[in-house]
């Protein structure tokens, strides 16, 4: 009996060293993380070699990087519809009443904006609007299904966000001849074509609807602050909608933007281009 | 007869046999050699290899590996082919382990193959009615074959006429006197008779001829041979424990791969997820780099045990030595010298000792008296000893001599005391001499004077002491010739017994001058008429010989016993000898007792003795037979210091097997074939590189190159340290698993981005972390480890609960804290705070996503969150790196400080941390901005140690029986 008492208080007593132990090291890991974000500022991160230079995105994205559905089968667009409805929610005009928050940054590419360091000295920074009206028929405003119902897909094209970096435009002889027709020195522009040769004849007229008709995104967003400076900051994007594209066929296309700071890279297919994958059904 | 003979045989004395027969005879028989024991296939070894410890394991992890790549490239995923490369890796670390094993244990089982590659012995055989040289292997039952002194014997033979013919049966019986051989039957047991002469063993001097009478395995020596390989082989210690810390280990491995294979499972994760995890967890537990380690450190201490002259067979032997409890000594030539030198003199009423060490120049006792004069003079020229020539340069107890090991003996006594015996010998011219035989047990020789005045001739006699006696009127008493009273006659008796109960052979001393006027110039001695006087000698001295202990055995003897370890002395020699040479190296310690002694003393019949009371016990091989394993057990446990004479091979045995069942880890050693089976049975068998038998040395586990029972201490010492220091390199090598592990546990739990990854985790170890772990090998004692006892077999172990408890669940645990917090550094000054993290898994594993957010809004494809989430890889693998090097620092020692042991004192420490730092820096040739992150903890495990050292409660130091 005595001996089965001494046993429950050293267990008891292990039991409390490893409390106490792992304790101490609970508080030494929440402290060192805390001194270790005291050197983190909040407004900007230390370094951003692994997220620049920034990546091209499309909307939608369902599951994966390709938009499959049968025209005359509304279920099968809807996710499309309802992922483009929900992310062109923001840039509707009702939501950006607020002038103390939202600029009016003209209806033509212009020169970079800097709003000041980066930090809350001169509390948050304005963000220039973004007229859901500029994307047209890709707007969803005439027809909620951009497109879809008809066959005639939309897609948004984004440059991903990167706190701080300033696009730079192209120069002009390294372009394709369609982006060179409309061309201002304010602009990255953005350019979709078939991926593969065989593809280009399958891909059909392609439209773009950007801000003042540009097909490109215009360089007075740029750059961009941060969620806390800047948390209502609009992106700039750039519909595409592919009026004639081939049906039952898998189509591949790939959407670049063009910029001097703006780079491909084998590894990273995403980086300053993407591609998607078309596939509509006739029935 | 020998009629008889050649009918049995069916061979002809004079001619031999027939060549034709002889080749039918060989075929039917087989060659006159012993079969090797049987080898373990290479292949079957090298498979063993490929298997063996974690191998297993392993090998599951590869083929999950290559499973779930099979799964994912049905499946048409993005990037499958990492799975099958993962296995590959898996696959090629077992395989090249595997060879790198294989090759340490071949080389060291080279070492040994050179030893049994002896140049092939020739016999000298009748054949055809001609005499031929053949090789020994191609004898038969038969043969007539001729040997002469020197010569080793061909195979087991009768003989059929011999002249003085004299064998060494030592590698047989054990004992190491010549015995004489002649063509009579004197007795049943083969083993007895004088008329048979053995395999293997060698003829001394003489000639005599002979009939084969057995070959190969079926001769005496063959079949004790066959006993030994009959004697199954069991593991070593360290064997035993480093299975026991495979199934530890894996066990870990196992229990939390399965557990949180359910988790996963459970928390909805795919299967095939759950499978990745699996491999991951069973990596990160693995030490994959751990067991090749261990095969380092131990050839590092083989090669530095054979530099002390222990040359070990087995490579696990190594450390067996270090966990000997009892050593089961042979006495000639391991705990002796192997030659006999005079021990003592008596001359002039007293008892003089005389020096015996190794390399003894001088004899320090008193010369001065005219008695010695006298003495001195018989020692040199009553002797038929001499040196071989060519030897002036060589100190005179190296150099060879021609004659008979007491002879020899007397002769290097004279050499050292007067200088050139030769030349005395010369000035003092031999006229007539009777060499020593058995019947009148003397050697007589007559001499001319060196004093050219002095006419007379001098007659000198040796024997033994009781026959010279006889011979005797006078004695010598300080020059001077007094008659032999009864009192001196006492006087006499009295030495003889003293000198005769220290186990030393006694020779007695006389001379007469001849008168001139009866024996002129001219005299004609004539031997065998003996036409001069051999009795009313004038009696001399006595001087004693004994084959005495190696110098440097008495302090071995007590370093093994402050060592916890118990010797004893088993030996075919008598039980008087055996017992002098035990009390002088102190096998038998000044004061203990045996039960005789203590009957002597207190005058009471041995029955009577408190047997409790006696430390000390001789044992006769005789008593031995009689007695049930019972009492043997009890011999073995209640008397602390023992010596077993008269025993043979078969009672060696039954000795190791007594010594085994009291738990002990036994060391046998031996020379000759007799002591095969005992080598084999025992823990550790050692074997003498000069006095031993190839089928000793087959039979051992290790060679002492000098024969030198210090060695055996020697290499004991290693053995501990190896032991010691193997626990800090398992110690050292546990603790990052925990670093390893707690990343595929959080990032299963916390759903966070993975923390390292199973390749990475395979830089380490068997990257940065191999060097350190084999310099851990070099480090010195703690403390003074031979005063230690030798580690219990079931309560010492490699990996105890302890150590397995501070390496996974303190340090470990530290330096996963430590490197995770580097990890978070990482991410957040990457744009992903602490926060953002938890929970984020699949979004961010998802190809698709391509605008995955971060803390500050930034938007990151793919490949820029896999690149980061590398960066976060490397700087894990960093920061284990800088801790594993505090973590070598503290395993440097287990009780000590730091500050005690020095960070100097093994500069091999020191190429380890660099190493392991210059390895990590190539590995990761960027992020110098992440090192540091790890330090503070680094600091954090080394004064976290310091404190737990300083709380360990000190070492019991106590000896128990």
């Amino acid at each position: 009996e005595l001996l089965g008492r001494s046993h429950i208080t050293n267990a008891f007593k292990i039991l409390l060293f490893y409390v106490i132990f792992y304790g101490c090291l609970a508080g030494i890991f929440i402290g060192t993380i805390q001194v270790m974000l005291l050197t983190v500022s909040e407004f900007e991160p230390k370094y951003q070699d692994r997220v620049a230079p920034p990546g091209l995105t499309q909307v939608p994205q369902v599951q994966k990087t390709e938009i499959s559905f049968t025209a005359s089968d509304s279920k099968s667009y809807e996710p499309y519809v309802k992922n483009l409805e929900k992310f062109l929610k923001d840039y509707s005009a009702d939501q950006q009443t607020e002038n103390i928050v939202f600029q009016d940054c003209g209806e033509m590419p212009t020169d970079y904006k800097d709003r000041g360091p980066y930090s809350d000295a001169q509390g948050q920074k304005k963000v220039c609007k973004f007229k859901r009206e500029w994307l047209e028929n890709c707007s969803g405003i005439q027809d909620p299904t951009f497109g879809y119902k008809d066959g005639k897909p939309c897609i948004l094209v984004k440059l991903n966000r990167i706190i701080g970096f300033k696009p730079k435009a192209p120069v002009n002889d390294s372009l394709p001849a369609e982006v060179m027709a409309k061309y201002s020195p304010y602009l990255i522009p953005v350019h979709c074509a078939a991926k593969r040769e065989e593809d280009a004849d399958k891909i059909g007229t392609v439209e773009y609807y950007g801000m003042g008709g540009y097909s490109g995104f215009a360089l007075q967003y740029y750059p961009y602050y941060g969620k806390l400076l800047q948390p209502r900051y609009l992106q700039p994007l750039v519909a595409v909608q592919f009026t004639n594209l081939t049906y039952d066929v898998e189509v591949r296309v790939e959407c670049r933007a063009y910029g001097q700071n703006i780079q491909y890279s084998d590894k990273d297919r995403f980086q300053g281009r993407f591609d998607i994958k078309f596939d509509i059904r006739s029935s | 007869s020998a009629s008889e003979l050649e009918e049995k045989y069916g061979t002809s004395i004079n001619k031999g046999l027939s060549s034709s027969r002889a080749a039918e005879i060989l075929a039917r028989d087989g060659p006159n050699s012993l079969t090797p024991p049987k080898a373990t296939p290479e292949i079957v070894k090298f498979l063993k290899q490929m298997v063996g410890g974690f191998s297993i394991l392993l090998w599951i992890g590869a083929v999950f590996s290559w499973i779930s790549f099979g799964i994912q490239f049905a499946q048409g995923a993005e990037s499958p082919f990492d799975n099958l490369y993962l296995g590959v890796v898996l696959a090629l670390v077992v395989i090249l382990t595997g060879i790198f094993a294989y090759y340490q244990e071949a080389k060291s089982t080279n070492i040994m193959a050179s030893f049994s590659k002896m140049i092939p012995q020739q016999a000298l055989v009748i054949r055809d009615a001609e005499k031929k040289e053949l090789p020994a292997e191609q004898l038969v039952v038969g043969d007539i074959v001729e040997i002469k002194g020197g010569d080793r014997i061909p195979a087991d033979i009768r003989l059929i006429s011999a002249q003085g013919c004299k064998v060494d049966n030592s590698s047989l019986t054990g004992e190491s006197e010549p015995q004489s051989r002649s063509c009579d039957f004197t007795h049943e047991n083969p083993l007895e008779t004088k008329n048979i002469a053995f395999y293997s063993t060698t003829c001394v001097e003489g000639t005599a001829t002979g009939i084969v009478i057995n070959t190969g395995d079926r001769t005496v020596i063959g079949r004790i041979a066959s006993l030994a390989s009959g004697v199954g082989n069991e593991k070593t210690p360290i064997a035993i424990e480093i299975e026991h810390f495979v199934y530890l280990v894996a066990g870990v491995a196992i229990s939390i791969g399965v557990l949180f294979f359910i988790i996963s499972v459970s928390m909805r994760y795919k299967i095939l997820d759950s499978i990745i995890f699996l491999i991951g967890i069973i990596v990160a537990n693995v030490p994959e780099g751990l067991l090749a380690t261990v095969t380092v450190s131990l050839s590092l201490t083989a090669k530095r045990m054979a530099k002390k002259n222990c040359l070990v067979k087995n490579l696990e032997a190594v450390e067996t030595l270090g966990s000997t409890s009892i050593i089961c000594s042979d006495k000639t030539g391991t705990l002796t010298q192997n030659r006999m030198t005079v021990a003592h003199l008596w001359f002039d009423n007293q008892i003089y000792s005389a020096d015996t060490s190794e390399d003894q120049t001088t004899q320090p006792f008193d010369q001065s008296s005219p008695s010695w004069t006298a003495l001195s003079k018989i020692v040199t020229l009553c002797n038929r000893a001499e040196f071989r020539p060519g030897q002036e340069n060589l100190p005179i107890m190296k150099r060879v001599v021609v004659g008979d090991a007491s002879e020899t003996a007397l002769l290097k006594f004279a050499e050292v005391i007067l200088g050139d015996v030769m030349s005395i010998r010369a000035q003092n011219k031999k006229v007539a001499e009777i060499p020593f035989n058995s019947t009148n047990k003397f050697q007589l020789s007559i001499h001319e004077t060196d004093d050219p005045n002095d006419k007379r001739f001098l007659l000198v006699m040796k024997g033994a002491p009781e026959r010279i006696l006889e011979r005797c009127s006078t004695i010598m008493i300080n020059g001077k010739e007094e008659p032999l009273d009864s009192e001196k006659a006492e006087a006499f008796q009295t030495a003889y017994m003293e000198l005769g109960g220290m186990g030393e052979r006694v020779l007695g001393f006389c001379h007469l001058y001849l008168p001139e006027n009866e024996f002129p110039d001219t005299y004609p001695f004539d031997t065998d008429s003996m036409n001069f006087p051999t009795s009313n000698l004038c009696f001399v001295g006595l001087l004693s010989m004994i084959d005495p202990p190696r110098s440097t055995v008495p302090d071995a003897v007590s370093k093994c016993r402050s060592a916890g370890i118990k010797v004893i002395m088993v030996t075919g020699d008598h039980p008087i000898t055996a017992k002098a040479i035990a009390k002088s190296v102190g096998i038998i310690s000044a004061t203990s007792e045996t039960v005789e002694d203590i009957a002597k003393r207190l005058n009471i019949p041995v029955e009577q003795v408190n047997r409790r009371e006696a430390t000390a016990a001789v044992v006769n091989g005789m008593e031995l037979k009689d007695m049930s394993l019972q009492q043997l057990d009890d011999i073995l446990c209640n008397h602390s210091e023992i010596v077993f004479a008269r025993t043979s091979p078969q009672q060696k045995l039954i000795i190791v097997e007594g010594c085994q069942r009291q738990g002990a880890v036994v060391a046998v050693t031996g020379d000759g074939v007799n002591d095969s089976p005992a080598l084999k049975k025992a823990d550790i068998g050692i074997a003498m590189g000069i006095a031993g038998s190839d089928a000793a040395k087959n039979a051992a586990d290790m060679v002492l190159l000098d024969d030198n029972f210090a060695s055996i201490v020697t290499g004991v010492e290693e053995g501990r340290l190896i032991f010691d220091n193997l626990k800090k390199t398992i110690a050292y090598t546990l603790t990052k698993n925990i670093a390893e592990l707690c990343p595929f546990l959080i990032y299963i739990i916390a759903s966070i981005p993975m923390p390292i990854g199973t390749i990475t985790i395979l830089f380490i170890d068997l990257g940065t972390d191999i060097i350190p772990s084999v310099a851990l090998a070099y480090e010195k004692a703690e403390s003074d480890i031979m005063n230690r006892r030798p580690r219990n077999k079931k309560k010492d172990r490699l990996v105890n609960e302890q150590l397995a408890v501070y390496s996974y669940l303190q340090i470990g645990i530290i330096q996963s804290v430590g490197a995770f917090v580097t990890y978070f550094t990482v991410y957040a000054e990457q744009g992903f705070l602490p926060s953002t993290l938890l929970g984020v898994r699949v979004d961010w594993e998802n190809n698709a996503i391509n605008d995955f957010e971060d803390s500050y809004g930034q938007e990151w494809t793919k490949y820029q969150r896999m690149y980061l989430q590398w960066t976060g890889y490397t700087a894990f693998f960093v920061s284990i790196t800088i801790q594993q090097v505090a973590d070598l620092i503290i395993r440097k020692t287990r009780r000590n400080s730091i500050f005690q042991q020095g960070l100097f004192r093994n500069k091999v420490i020191w190429v380890g941390i660099f190493s392991q730092i210059g390895i990590a820096l190539i590995l990761s040739y960027v992020l110098m901005a992440y090192w540091f992150v790890a330090v503070p903890f680094a600091i954090l495990i080394w004064v976290y140690d310091e404190d737990f050292k300083l709380s360990l409660p000190p070492l019991p130091l106590t000896h128990p029986c």
